[in-house]
Order: C-alpha cells, then sequence, then structure tokens
C-alpha cells in the first residue's frame, strides 16, 4: 500500500498515468490466483473419479459417493448465494433440486425429448418456478420469506408423491408404466455416459458431472467476488442502502434466486444421471434442510463453505458413524430412547449453530484473518481519518472532470410537499443547487431536513412538486435511478457493511455494483480485470482523499465513528456522482475532525461537485456553505449566505424558541419565503448560533 | 355446499394451530417450525396417562397441553432465544426450529414407533348434520375450539395488564424491557400457551386420525400457510385465514381432486402474500431511515 502523500513525486506520476503500473500488478496478480483456484479445483475434480477410471465393481460405491456429493455442492453453491451473501432463508433448494431430478428424467422419458434437451428444459423449468417464487415473495423477508420457499418446496414433494405420472411410490421410472426402473443413459456426440451401476463398466458420466461441478465452483467463486457479488451483499445488509448504490434490488433479487434454482436443479439433473432412479420419498423436507446445512455446516458467503458443508455433510450421511452413533446410545443409553439419522442431523444442525456459526471455512478463514490483521486493527484506532484528509488528491478523481460546468443550476426542487398521514413534513419548498456550490440546509429537529433528503434521494415519493437533476426529471424515480443518475447520499448514522473490509466498502460504491452483468461477473472477461485493478487503484486513492490510507483491510465495524463516516463519504464519491447528499455528515465528529471534514468538503466544491450538506453544526456551516436553507415544520424560513441567515431572527427564534412581545404572543415575521434580506445583524452573526454547535 | 362446511371446520384445526404461530410471533417474531412435533407430543403425553383411570378425561387433556407447553417454553429458552440476538434480520431461530424438529421427530418415532396408535382421550363419537353435510362432533368440537381461543386471546391481550405487556414487547422489546417488562419471560409465557395449544389440539385430533408421529408434519404447512394468509400479526387472522383456506382447498379437491385440494390453498398463500405481503388482516410496518 503506498502512502501517497508522503511521496510528492509518486503523486505527481500518477496525474500524468493515473496507476497505470499499479493496475498491470493488480490484473497479473488477479489472473495468477483465478487460474491457480481454476486449476486446483480441476485437479481435484478429476483425482476423485481416478479410483474408478477402470470401472472394478469395488470402485461403484466410491464413484456414487462422489456423485452424490458433487450433486450436493452443486445444489449448495446455489443457496449460498441466496442464503449466505444475499441473507435470504430459502428452504426450497430441495424442491429445486426434486424439479431438476425428475423434470429430466420425464422429459426425456415421457416425453421422449433428447436427453440433453430435456435436461435444459429442466434447467429452464427450475428458472421459471423460481422466478415466479421469486417475484411473489420479493417483497418478504425473513420467516415469510422462509414459509413460501418451503410452501414450494412442499408443493413439489406432494405433486411428486401423489401425481400419477410420477410413478407414486413406485419411483421413476417403474415397471408398472415404463417397463423399466432405469433411465437410459445419455449418448451424447458419440459417448455414452454411463452411471456408476454395473462392475465393469466405466462410469463416465462421472467426468462430465465432476468437471461442471468444478465449473459451478469456479463460477460461483467469481460471481461472489465481482460487483454482481458485492450487490448481493449489500441487498443482504441493507435494501435501502443497496438502492442507494444503485442495484436495482427488485431485478436483482429475482435474478439471484433464478441463479440459484437453476443450480439446484442442476444438482438434481446429475442425480438422476448418476443413480438412474428416482424415489419420490428422497426429496422430501430432510433433503431441502439438508442443504441448509450443508451451507451453514460449511460456512455460508464464502466460496468453498458449501462445497466443504455438502462433502462433510453427505459424508457423514452415507458412512457408518451415524448408523454406529445411533447404535451406541441403543447399547448404552436406552433400546428406545435413542436418535438415529435424522435425528442426530439435527442435533449437529444445533452444534453448528451454537458452536460454529460461521460454519467450517468461516470459523477457519476468521481465525486466519485475525493473525493476518491483528496490527491493522490496531492502528484502526490511530491516526488518519477526517483530520488527515488530502485536499491535493481531489484533483486526481478522474471521474469528476467537470471543465465546462454547465449553466443554470444541476438539481431544482420545485415547490416539494411530502405528507404522512396527518402530518405535512415538508411543503411547498423550492430548492436548487449549482455545480461547485455547497448548499447547506439547516432547522431545527423536525423541521424535514432529513426528509428532504429522502425526497432527493427517491427514498421517499414526493407528495406534490417536481425534482430535476441536470435536466432530467427525477420525481419519483427509485433510489437505485436517482443514484445512476448521479446523486450519492451519506446517512445520518454511517450504513456501511459492517463486516467486510474499508476497501471492499468503497469498492461497493462504484457503479459496477449496480450494473454489472450477471455473464460479466461469472465468465470475468479480460475487460473485467482491467476494471477491477483501475477500481482497486481508484479506491486506494479515495481511501487516501478521506485519510483512511492506512487501514484497508481493517472490517468496517472495527474503526472508530468519525472514520467510519469518511469511510462513508469515500463510498459516495466512488459511484462518480455529480452532487453529493450529506446527512448530518459532522454529527459525533471531533472538533479536528469536523474542521478537516470542512476542508474535503469544500475541495470537493472546487472540483464541481455540488453539495447538499444537512447540518446542525453551525461553525461548519458558516464556514463552508455558499448558500444556506433553513427549514422550519416543513416549510422554508429563511435563505441566502450564511451570515444572512444565521443572523436572521426567525433562524434564531425557531432554534432557540421564539421570543416574545410584551403582549405574551410569539413575535410573528413576515410570510418568511423568501431569502431574507440583509438584516441589522448580518455582519456579525449570532453568536449563539455560529459557535453554538449542535443543538439537538 | 358440503365441501363449504367440511372445509369451516377443517379450517379450524387448521386455524387453532394458526393461532400458536401468530401468538409466538407477536411476542417474540420468531416462528417454530416444530409446531408439528408439538402437535405428536401432546397426542402421546395424553396416551401415556390414558391408563390412568384416575384422572379425569378434562385431566388427561390437561397432561397433553402441559407436556407440549413445558417443552415449547424449555425449546424457546434454550434453542430460540440464543439465535435472536443479532437484530431484526437474525433468522437462525428458524433454522434451529427446524433442527428441533428433526431431533424430536426421530425421537418420537424411535420411542413410539411410526405406525398410528389409537387414542380414546377425548373422543367424542358421532356426527351432526349441518346444512346436508355430515360433520364428526370431534372435529366441530375442534372447531369451535380454535374460535373460544381466538377471541380468549383477543380479550386477553386487549383487556388485561398481561396483554399490555404482550403488545409492549411485541412494539419495543427494548423499551418494554427498560419499564420493567421481561421480553424473556414474555417469550417464554407465549410458547408456553402455544406449544400447549399445539399439544392439546394433538390430544383432540388424535381421537380421530390416531397418534402417529408424523401426524403433525401434514398440518404444518396448511397452518402455516394460514397463519400467513391472515396475517402474522393479528389474532384475528387465524380465524379468518382458517376459513378461506379450509374452505379453498376442500371445493378444490371436491372439484379436481385430492392434489389440487392442497395445491389450491398454497396459491392462495401466494396470491396473499403478492397482493399484501404483511397478510390479510396484518398491518404494514414502515421502516424509517
Amino acid at each position: 500500500m503506498s502512502t501517497v502523500e508522503k511521496d510528492p513525486t509518486r503523486a505527481g506520476r500518477r496525474r500524468a498515468g493515473p496507476g497505470a503500473a499499479d493496475r498491470g500488478t493488480h490484473v497479473r496478480s488477479a489472473l495468477r490466483r483465478d487460474v491457480l483456484f481454476a486449476v486446483a479445483a480441476l485437479a481435484i475434480a478429476i483425482i476423485v473419479i481416478l479410483p474408478g477410471r477402470n470401472g472394478e465393481g469395488t470402485s461403484i460405491s466410491t464413484m456414487q459417493l462422489v456423485a452424490s456429493m458433487a450433486a450436493m455442492t452443486v445444489a449448495a453453491v446455489g443457496l449460498n448465494l441466496l442464503v449466505g451473501y444475499t441473507k435470504l432463508v430459502s428452504l426450497g433448494q430441495g424442491g429445486f433440486y426434486a424439479i431438476g431430478a425428475y423434470g429430466s428424467a420425464y422429459l426425456a422419458l415421457d416425453k421422449g425429448w433428447h436427453p440433453v434437451l430435456a435436461i435444459l428444459g429442466a434447467l429452464a423449468l427450475c428458472g421459471i418456478v423460481g422466478a415466479v417464487t421469486a417475484m411473489a415473495s420479493m417483497r418478504l423477508r425473513g420467516p415469510q420469506f422462509s414459509v413460501i420457499t418451503l410452501v414450494m418446496a412442499v408443493l413439489v414433494e406432494r405433486i411428486l408423491n401423489e401425481g400419477n405420472a410420477f410413478g407414486r411410490l413406485a419411483g421413476y421410472p417403474n415397471f408398472a408404466q415404463h417397463g423399466t426402473t432405469v433411465t437410459e443413459p445419455i449418448t451424447f456426440l458419440g459417448t455414452t455416459f454411463t452411471p456408476p451401476m454395473i462392475a465393469g463398466e466405466v462410469a463416465t458420466v462421472m467426468v462430465p458431472i465432476v468437471v461442471i461441478t468444478a465449473l459451478v465452483v469456479i463460477l460461483s467463486r467469481n460471481i461472489a467476488r465481482s460487483p454482481w457479488g458485492a450487490s448481493l451483499s449489500a441487498i443482504g445488509e441493507s435494501e435501502m442502502l443497496a438502492s442507494h448504490l444503485g442495484v436495482h434490488v427488485f431485478r436483482r433479487k429475482v435474478a439471484v434466486f433464478v441463479l440459484a434454482s437453476v443450480l439446484g436443479g442442476l444438482g438434481g439433473v446429475m442425480a438422476t444421471q448418476a443413480f438412474s432412479h428416482l424415489q419420490p420419498e428422497t426429496f422430501d423436507i430432510f433433503l431441502t434442510i439438508t442443504i441448509v446445512l450443508a451451507v451453514v455446516f460449511g460456512g455460508s458467503g464464502t466460496v468453498l463453505g458449501p462445497v466443504v458443508g455438502a462433502v462433510a455433510i453427505v459424508w457423514l450421511e452415507q458412512s457408518d458413524i451415524l448408523v454406529e452413533a445411533s447404535q451406541w446410545q441403543q447399547d448404552t443409553i436406552s433400546e428406545s430412547w435413542f436418535l438415529s439419522t435424522s435425528g442426530l442431523v439435527g442435533v449437529l444442525f444445533l452444534l453448528t449453530l451454537f458452536l460454529m456459526p460461521r460454519g467450517i471455512v468461516g470459523t477457519a478463514g476468521a481465525v486466519v484473518a485475525a493473525r493476518l490483521h491483528r496490527r491493522d486493527a490496531a492502528e484502526a484506532d490511530g491516526a488518519g481519518g477526517l483530520d488527515e484528509t488530502s485536499e491535493e488528491l481531489v484533483e486526481d478523481l478522474t471521474h469528476v472532470v467537470h471543465e465546462k460546468p454547465a449553466p443554470g443550476s444541476l438539481l431544482t426542487l420545485t415547490d416539494m410537499g411530502k405528507r404522512f398521514g396527518g402530518l405535512q413534513a415538508v411543503a411547498g419548498l423550492d430548492l436548487s443547487v449549482d455545480r461547485g456550490q455547497i448548499h447547506a440546509v439547516i432547522g431545527p429537529n423536525g423541521a424535514g431536513k432529513s426528509t428532504l433528503a429522502n425526497l432527493v434521494t427517491g427514498v421517499y415519493k414526493p407528495s406534490s412538486g417536481q425534482v430535476t437533476f441536470a435536466g432530467n426529471d427525477l420525481t419519483g424515480q427509485a433510489p437505485h435511478s436517482v443514484s445512476r443518475a448521479g446523486i450519492a447520499r451519506t446517512f445520518q448514522t454511517p450504513q456501511l457493511f459492517h463486516d467486510a473490509t474499508v476497501r471492499d466498502n468503497v469498492l461497493a460504491g462504484f457503479a459496477d455494483t449496480g450494473r454489472t452483468p450477471l455473464w460479466a461477473a461469472a465468465l470475468k472477461p479480460p475487460s473485467r480485470y482491467r476494471r477491477d485493478a483501475e477500481m482497486r487503484v481508484e479506491s486506494d486513492r479515495l481511501l487516501a482523499l478521506v485519510g483512511l490510507e492506512d487501514v484497508p483491510d481493517v472490517r468496517a465495524s472495527e474503526l472508530p465513528y468519525g472514520k467510519q463516516r469518511a469511510l462513508e463519504i469515500a463510498r459516495a464519491l466512488a459511484g462518480g456522482p455529480e452532487l453529493i447528499v450529506l446527512d448530518e455528515p459532522a454529527a459525533g465528529l471531533l472538533a479536528t475532525e469536523t474542521s478537516g471534514l470542512g476542508d474535503l468538503l469544500m475541495s470537493l466544491r472546487d472540483q464541481g461537485y455540488a453539495l447538499v450538506v444537512v447540518e446542525h453544526h453551525m461553525d461548519l456551516v458558516s464556514r463552508i456553505a455558499d448558500q444556506v436553507t433553513c427549514m422550519d415544520q416543513g416549510r422554508l424560513l429563511a435563505r441566502g449566505t450564511p451570515q444572512e441567515v444565521l443572523s436572521d431572527e426567525r433562524v434564531i427564534a425557531a432554534y432557540l424558541g421564539k421570543p416574545l412581545d410584551e403582549h405574551g404572543h410569539a413575535v410573528e415575521t413576515d410570510d418568511g419565503t423568501t431569502t431574507t434580506p440583509a438584516g441589522p445583524g448580518s455582519t456579525s452573526p449570532s453568536p449563539s448560533l455560529s459557535n453554538g454547535g449542535d443543538p439537538s | 355446499m358440503e365441501a363449504v362446511v367440511i372445509g369451516l371446520v377443517l379450517g379450524g384445526l387448521y386455524a387453532l394451530l394458526a393461532q400458536s404461530f401468530v401468538l409466538t410471533f407477536i411476542t417474540t417474531r420468531t416462528l417454530n417450525f416444530a409446531v408439528g412435533e408439538f402437535v405428536a407430543l401432546g397426542a402421546f403425553a395424553a396416551i401415556a396417562v390414558s391408563s390412568w383411570s384416575w384422572l379425569p378425561t378434562p385431566g388427561k387433556v390437561a397432561v397433553g397441553f402441559l407436556a407440549a407447553a413445558v417443552v415449547g417454553a424449555l425449546v424457546y429458552r434454550f434453542l430460540v432465544l440464543p439465535f435472536t440476538t443479532q437484530g431484526e434480520h437474525d433468522v437462525r431461530w428458524l433454522l434451529s426450529t427446524v433442527a428441533v424438529s428433526f431431533v424430536m421427530l426421530n425421537l418420537i418415532t424411535n420411542v413410539e414407533g411410526p405406525s398410528p396408535q389409537r387414542s380414546d382421550t377425548a373422543r367424542i363419537s358421532g356426527t351432526v348434520d349441518i346444512l346436508g353435510a355430515g360433520v364428526g362432533k370431534q372435529q366441530l368440537v375442534l372447531a369451535g375450539l380454535a374460535v373460544v381461543i381466538s377471541l380468549l386471546l383477543i380479550v386477553v391481550t386487549q383487556r388485561t395488564s398481561v396483554g399490555l405487556m404482550m403488545r409492549a414487547v411485541s412494539q419495543d422489546p427494548d423499551t418494554a424491557s427498560l419499564m420493567g417488562v421481561s421480553p424473556r419471560a414474555v417469550g417464554a409465557a407465549s410458547y408456553f400457551v402455544a406449544m400447549g395449544l399445539a399439544g392439546l389440539a394433538g390430544v383432540l385430533y388424535a381421537a380421530t386420525v390416531g397418534a402417529s408421529p408424523v401426524m403433525g408434519e401434514t398440518l404444518l404447512v396448511a397452518s402455516i400457510a394460514v397463519a400467513i394468509v391472515g396475517g402474522l400479526g393479528s389474532l384475528w387472522g387465524p380465524l379468518l385465514g382458517g376459513a378461506l383456506y379450509g374452505v379453498l382447498s376442500q371445493v378444490a379437491s371436491y372439484q379436481w381432486g385430492a392434489i389440487w385440494g392442497e395445491t389450491a390453498g398454497l396459491l392462495l398463500v401466494i396470491v396473499v402474500l403478492v397482493a399484501k405481503p404483511e397478510g390479510l388482516l396484518g398491518r404494514r410496518m414502515e421502516v424509517k431511515l
């Protein structure tokens, strides 16, 4: 990590060709890691099927075990995208597994499709069912979401158990309906893919099974580490935050659900190909829960977690350990009061939740990370942050070349109104902000300042009025559209990804989080490598800008409060906005940090950013603001330069309580909706407000 | 018409179990996915004491209620509460209750065997003719009980200080605990009552179909569906949801066959969730930034 401001020559070179050398290094090291991972994954996949290369009878059970593990791995990897990253606990993965298994067999056998087409058809069916389930459940979170996915899985199970076309308890295929109990092996491109069943026959189907499993793991790793994956984590953390980062939450959630469903179905397809016969009772609730357990046990939200979990669970279920454990209980405890397989799996599940909530991989990763970053965590409390912002870096921001600020204001609010039930939170407010201007919004608590910020950024739809930004009408647009249009924001309490590192928090701020297509995330074309490196260099620069360059690998939650605010600003800048809405950026900052914040905001203004700052801190406001709007009870109270507004008697009255006249009535001034004329006190602002700090 | 009447009666059974989901949800924001096993637990507890001739029938029913209630409160304290500590997005309790369901189902199966056992406790034989449909008296009792218990719960929550505590904990557990109301105690109490109700339903239901380890599992999905349709936050919800779900699934299965009955009911859940995610009688909660 280069400390840029200590090396002026380096900083100068950067300005000429920004970080070209760094980018090359990042691309090469990322490529090396990815190739290494892919080679390792494929190598392991091939090694595990070597025992079956001669088709010896003794290897059949091993090959069947490997096939079960592969099928479970693929389904668990898919589920991990939902449970681990998006934090949507789906109990429906077993249903998709069943649809994949039965669908591919049924389309081939009963409908006479070519087996490969049948597989694709079954996967498409999974995708369609997944999309419908997703759209039905997208407004739900937590238990309701889990219930609807469970309902889906139960429905599938009932149909398989009771639908005559699927042979019910006789299984599929069965003698009565098909004259055979096994499906035909697939012949494709002159090769027959034989399942591991008959001694002396090489189980050729194992090759595609393990190779596809390895590919799924590799691609899911790419996805998890891409901006697309970051958007899933963002949704998992907070949907509102994700949409502020430019993510179309609804579409992204449907997309990830469909992806998870198709992978679940693919697991089922593998099971059909490996075992050639299906029994409905193996696709019950127990299956769906076992897949969840595989994810949680291995480590949800990690790349290798679902792989480790799936292999471990399948091995445990098929080995003799559980049988022996249950026999041991019968011998030593009681003939009837004992637990067998499903009960022991339940106990294992409970133990995992108690002892190892992050799973095998998650726990191991945390131990390693703790070793590596102990030093960084100590540094997090040290110097740096907003009191050491470096303004000279601002001009390095490659994306903010507002060389010729267009004439006219950037953001215009016309007659904005927002009503919550009987409460008129904002009424008839006009506001305009130009490029290169800091517009401060002040007012007592409950004045409607935060509501205003939420109206601009699309959290609330205005009850009346219009929002125009850079010539476009943004009225009533969703937060992700507002974000994409070029408005970023920070929040009253910092909304960060607490478990992610400082750098990852900034990386999530780039527009790529909302815009990277899934195929690019999965396949990782060269442009993706270049863009990743670019973002990495850019994020280093943004971190230096806000004084966090020494702690890029510290978890965001370990930062002190002031630095969390700095980080939030860096993330807002990453999206390349033209306007930033800052909701009380100085709240909770130390005096030195507030001053650093002021320097930073002013240098951003000089670079052409427009800033809307909702703030209580009058020192800061009077130092940085070009224009101040004071609101009271949802209405405009005063507007003008900081000196004008802070000395306005109505403003003072609103903050400190209204002075009473000799008749005991509150002093009323004029309507107060236009620019305040310079009053008598305009040259010397009221001491109570300009020095008063935060009145709340 | 017959389908409607039977559907309503069947809906009563689902409503009784749905009430136990609603009860735990409004106080603890959790659902016990092992409710089905508590149904079986209640039924088998009553069978275990059925030979005690000194105990009158209401006592045996009470044993079924208490067995499930006590285990329910313990499950809450040791296996639900520890997994609700990480804020509203924390759904580890969901996985732990599913695990509890596995363990209990497995244990009951190993102890009692998989085949249904006859249960005579609180059996009322005979049928009543309602609008041309023959309805078992036992089922009628279950449906009536669902209505009575729902009304009782509504009165308790709205008119008594216990109910005030429940509502306080439901709205804001932190503030409630500052006011001297223990959210844990309220949570444990509601699990006690809710699982007790499941056990009670188990005793009465076993008298018609016999007690078996999986007897509750088939009711689980239907009763969750009923609770969701009615709204997890509303004690009136299960009655409305149970009636809708019961009638719809019965009519559909009369018309098109058994498999469509359940499908129609579950599709109802999806339709309701899409149109009104908080359920028909639930209230929407605004998220504030």
